[in-house]
């Protein structure tokens, strides 16, 4: 709340700056932001971009971040009623799940990073997996698990989302202690009451038994972020979550196609999903629905609170545009005048993603 | 014999039908696709053009082809370039292939223009149709070569080119370049921006080519006179 009185004495300094502001606004801390900040561009602080997202963002958008130098989210209402729902939630009740559905391209996974960055901005410990579709599918090697022979091992997959969760939850890895022995092999092993981080590093340095410790690190995560005496608050976020409980296209070597209950990574996952546990908050996803009844794997998400992400309204629409022409993106002359601009919202549908095709090369 | 003499009484109907690249009658008039003419009012139109609008009216109009729009995006230059980048009649990979280039220029622009200090910015141009025109601008040859035979040598004699036809030794030019003699794994869309943005500047394999073409034609200067249009 004191960062929010700053911000209101900026709003003194921002009437000066009248034509800059009608897209923009100053407010970059995802919990001062409400109604009517709708529509308009923030800023993410260049210090929280590389540890918040190492993954998880749309490639077109980093490419965008690239290019214009900044990464501006859109305060959009999807992501605020989760995050107010967030502020307001009760933590001593089970987890609550949230889920955004919308079409393709409509905004799903950056109303997600947009509910992370303000997990993060409240010190929380955020589990964020980009996107459950990359582990389900064209995985190149699997190993037959060490902990349970009938499950299989995804070792690649489980050692680059280890390094991204270490780079975004540095502060948490001394902080949080281990509270069972874990043996990796014959003669390794981690016993309790060692920092998290040395088991992160296990995973990431052995890359045979990455799959388990992933597992043991979303158990000890799920145990120790429901007591009481714990100094963090989880916030678990999966980005395509349908396909948990989808088909995967993996093969095992004699050809029969793997069942997705085989596999550690969406094993664990699953359990994790499960809302079983207290303190801690779920925000997940899935990709093209029209409506939540029609997921695969209803049964387990059941109960939820699903949140629409519809395309943009006119108002979001123009301070998309405004943002383009500001950050010099519409280069065709004719994308300035009014025909080029109804043209624009004929072609795109006013969706993000389309929109986003069409700028590109006008 | 009685078979295939009734085979040939059968009169011959073709299955399909082509419309646009038959030989449409010259009384067939050409489609008008822009949206400002048809918004023009009474009072500007001179006697000639309320002539051939009432001409419109009456006479048969022939089918427009699916490369023209009347969107205001629309850039006959452009049109002209993917389809001479076309091949086996797949315009969706060739206008694909057209809008990733100049997506991919207009990044590399607007990276160097936000990374620029101030005083430098205005110098960047980021606009990739005037980076594409000028660059085409720039490899178009002056003088062309033509072979005439004269008392039993062939003799390259530097002629005058139509604006056509040197617009079109510029886009084949650019084609052929990025098709042939760049590394195999690279994507076209790469290429060709790599290859536009050095013709931009004067530089690259295209501008060496025109400029040779330029200095033969100069070095044959004394054969000019044995050209007889």
């Amino acid at each position: 709340t004191s960062g929010c009185g700053q911000q209101q004495e900026a709003v003194a300094v921002e009437s000066e700056l009248e034509p800059f502001s009608v897209f923009r606004t100053q407010e970059s801390d995802p919990a001062c932001q409400s109604e009517k900040h709708l529509g308009q561009f923030y800023t993410l602080p260049p210090a929280h971009f590389r540890p918040l997202f190492p993954h998880g963002l749309p490639y077109r958008y980093q490419q965008q971040v690239k290019t214009f130098n900044e990464a501006c989210f859109m305060v959009r209402s999807p992501a605020l009623e989760v995050i107010s729902y967030l502020k307001k939630a009760d933590y001593s009740k089970p987890a609550l799940r949230y889920l955004f559905y919308g079409l393709k391209g409509s905004g799903k996974t950056m109303s997600l990073c947009h509910a992370v960055h303000f997990c993060y901005t409240q010190g929380w410990l955020v589990l964020h997996i980009p996107d459950a579709h990359l582990w389900v599918k064209n995985c190149k090697e699997l190993l037959p698990s060490s902990f349970n022979s009938a499950r299989l091992d995804q070792p690649l997959q489980a050692t680059t989302w280890l390094r991204n969760f270490r780079t975004t939850n540095e502060r948490f890895l001394s902080q949080i202690k281990t509270t069972h022995r874990y043996a990796w092999t014959k003669r390794e092993f981690t016993d309790e009451g060692r920092p998290l981080g040395e088991l992160v590093n296990q995973g990431i340095s052995r890359v045979k038994s990455s799959s388990d410790v992933v597992g043991a690190l979303m158990k000890e995560l799920r145990l120790q972020s429901g007591q009481p005496g714990a100094g963090f608050r989880l916030a678990v976020a999966v980005d395509g979550v349908n396909a948990l409980w989808g088909r995967s296209t993996i093969k095992k070597e004699n050809k029969s196609a793997v069942d997705l209950e085989e596999l550690t990574l969406i094993h664990n996952l699953r359990k994790l999903v499960k809302n079983d546990w207290v303190r801690r908050t779920l925000v997940l996803t899935t990709v093209t629905a029209w409506s939540p009844t029609q997921l695969t794997g209803f049964d387990s998400m059941d109960p939820f609170i699903p949140v629409s992400v519809p395309n943009y309204s006119e108002k979001e629409f123009e301070s998309v545009y405004l943002y383009y022409l500001d950050r010099k993106w519409l280069q065709h002359p004719q994308s300035r005048t009014e025909d080029g601009k109804k043209e624009l919202v004929f072609l795109s549908n006013r969706n993000p993603s389309m929109l986003d095709r069409i700028c590109g090369f006008l | 014999m009685a078979a295939s003499l009734s085979g040939l009484l059968k009169p011959w109907i073709p299955r399909v039908f082509l419309v646009r690249w038959s030989r449409y009658n010259p009384y067939y008039l050409e489609p008008e696709v822009r949206k400002e003419v048809y918004s023009q009012p009474d009072s500007e139109l001179s006697v000639e053009e309320k002539e051939q609008r009432d001409l419109k009216m009456i006479r048969p109009i022939k089918a427009a082809t699916s490369g023209v729009t009347s969107s205001v995006f629309s850039d006959p230059v452009l049109s002209k370039f993917i389809n001479m980048m076309m091949e086996h009649g797949n315009k969706v990979l060739a206008r694909e292939i057209m809008t990733e280039t100049l997506e991919n220029i207009k990044r590399k622009q607007v990276e160097k223009y936000h990374k620029a200090p101030e005083g430098q910015k205005e110098e960047v141009e980021c606009n990739p149709y005037t980076i594409f025109h000028q660059a085409l601008k720039n490899c178009q040859p002056v003088v062309g070569l033509a072979s005439i035979r004269k008392g039993g040598r062939n003799y390259q004699v530097p002629i005058p080119l139509s604006d056509k036809r040197r617009r079109f030794l510029a886009m084949k030019w650019l084609i052929t370049e990025c098709r042939d003699n760049k590394h195999r794994r690279t994507h076209m869309y790469e290429k060709l921006s790599q290859e536009v943005m050095l013709a931009f500047v004067q530089e690259g394999n295209i501008i060496r080519k025109k400029n040779e073409l330029h200095k033969m034609a100069e070095s044959n200067r004394a054969y000019a006179h044995y050209r007889w249009w």
